[in-house]
């Protein structure tokens, strides 16, 4: 909305102050700024998404290691209950052994 | 300063190998081991130490009774070594080498209980207990057959009824009647005669 | 985008680039400082442009911008008034009519001269043509403060233009014989 000015130093001042024109190279320095900063948040966007990619495969290679790491345990843990138990049962044959070689040592039939 | 590495390195050692011995009571495998394992047609080795122990305990199923019993009964051992050489014939093996084994395994510690001899068949055995403290410590049993080796040594306080109460393992009951022998007998009175004076050391 | 209207920046580059850069220039006195702040005030709606709602709306969002960017450089430079001055005198940037009226060329320096907040009023009224409610808005100051700052600037001008242009003086008492 234009206010028309009261007298006429205001209408020369509204003269003087007339919109110049801008500097000739403005408009293409911004246009080349613009597509250099676009280029820069692509790149930018590309590292983090290369970032939290490769974040990703490292917590997949931990969590895979990890859960790999408790089937191991687990097969460990189930081997040495194994082992435990073989020990046991020879140890249980053996003492029959020896029931049997003190019994047999010690029959009336020896004596 | 050359010596002064060597002697340094050696202290490492000697302090890595003590250590070791501290934190593994079981025995090194005796040499003759080895050979007898060589000409046997079916070889059981079982080692076993206090941390792998603890572990396997971890995986016993504590529903089972028998395993609940084994879980008890392993979570208080320092280790189990066990071998059972069997052979395709006779004569894979000499008195020797069983007398060799024996003595290997019996220290200063070890008190013999039971030494069997039969000549005509060559069938031996041997059981052992060690004894600390009036306490029992170790159970050291070997047994030959013509065919068949079979070494058991487990370290740690152990109940011998403990053993026995494993049904489903066949055997094991034979235990009580070891802890009923005479040699076991008199040292576990001994033995309970000293825990009053000295206290609960488990 | 929220809303149907599709700027094209390229467009609205051409279209306000003069007002942005004449806005610049008359805060801080200095063209080539002018030149970046018009620079920053695009970039800036660039990355704002969804934000814009319509041409009337860009228009508003670039003045408030520019001054505000132009206070900032200010605070950050000392720029002397008489730059403008110089620049004027060495033909650089003046406008043809600048040219053919030394008076608004003097205006305009003596403009450089006022206070901040005084200039700021007297640019948007007088070269945007805002309404004191307007400029209120862009400079986001109270009304009151604005309508004092117009008269205010203006009646310093008016006092400097009597003191220092005798040209104008007598071009005008030329004017009123013809």
């Amino acid at each position: 909305m234009k206010l028309e000015p009261i007298d006429d130093f205001e209408r020369d001042l509204r003269q003087s102050l007339e919109r110049r024109p801008a500097p000739p190279g403005l408009k293409r320095k911004v246009m080349e700024r613009r597509s250099w900063l676009r280029t820069q948040r692509l790149q930018s966007r590309s590292v983090i998404w290369q970032r939290l990619a490769a974040s990703v495969v490292l917590a997949g290679a931990l969590c895979g290691g990890w859960m790999w790491h408790e089937r191991q345990e687990q097969r460990k843990g189930e081997e040495a209950r194994r082992e435990v138990l073989t020990a046991l049962r020879i140890t249980g044959h053996a003492l029959n052994e020896m029931k049997a070689q003190l019994a047999a040592h010690h029959s009336p039939n020896q004596e | 300063m050359n010596n002064r590495i060597i002697a340094f390195v050696l202290g490492v050692v000697g302090l890595s190998a003590t250590v070791l011995a501290q934190t593994s009571p079981l025995p090194l495998p005796p040499p003759v081991e080895k050979e007898l394992a060589a000409r046997a047609s079916n070889v059981t080795e079982v080692t076993l130490g206090k941390n792998m122990l603890a572990f396997a305990s971890k995986f016993m199923n504590g529903k089972d009774e028998d395993e609940a019993a084994t879980r008890k009964l392993i979570d208080g051992l320092d280790g189990i070594y066990v071998r059972d050489y069997e052979f395709d014939k006779e004569g894979q093996f000499s008195m020797d080498e069983i007398e060799q084994l024996r003595k290997y395994f019996e220290t200063s510690e070890w008190t013999s209980i039971v030494h069997e001899r039969e000549r005509k068949s060559g069938e031996t055995t041997d059981v052992m207990v060690k004894l600390v403290n009036g306490e029992s410590h170790g159970m050291f049993v070997l047994t030959v057959e013509p065919k068949e080796l079979t070494i058991v040594l487990i370290l740690g306080p152990i109940k011998m009824e403990d053993l026995g109460k494993l049904h489903n393992i066949g055997g094991l009951s034979a235990l009580n009647e070891v802890a009923k022998m005479p040699g076991v007998k008199d040292k576990e009175k001994t033995k309970d005669k000293t825990k009053v004076k000295t206290g609960d050391n488990e | 985008m929220a809303h149907d209207w599709q700027p094209d920046f390229e467009q609205l580059v051409d279209e306000h680039q003069s007002m942005v850069f004449s806005l610049a220039a008359r805060m801080t006195g200095d063209r080539g400082l002018a030149e970046e702040i018009a620079q920053d005030v695009f970039l800036e709606l660039d990355r704002n442009l969804g934000k814009m709602e319509s041409a009337a709306h860009v228009s508003f969002w670039l003045r408030r911008v520019a001054m505000s960017r132009s206070a900032d450089a200010m605070r950050r430079r000392r720029v002397r008034c008489t730059d403008m001055w110089i620049e004027i005198e060495e033909g650089h940037g003046a406008t043809t009519e600048d040219k053919d009226s030394p008076m608004g060329a003097r205006l305009e320096q003596l403009l450089a001269t006022l206070p901040e907040p005084q200039r700021a009023a007297l640019i948007l009224r007088y070269q945007e043509d805002l309404t004191p409610e307007e400029i209120a808005a862009t400079l986001d100051a109270p009304l009151a403060t604005v309508k004092s700052q117009l008269q205010r600037g203006l009646k310093l001008l008016r006092h400097k233009a009597q003191s220092h242009l005798k040209e104008y003086l007598r071009v005008k008492e030329q004017a009123n014989e013809a």
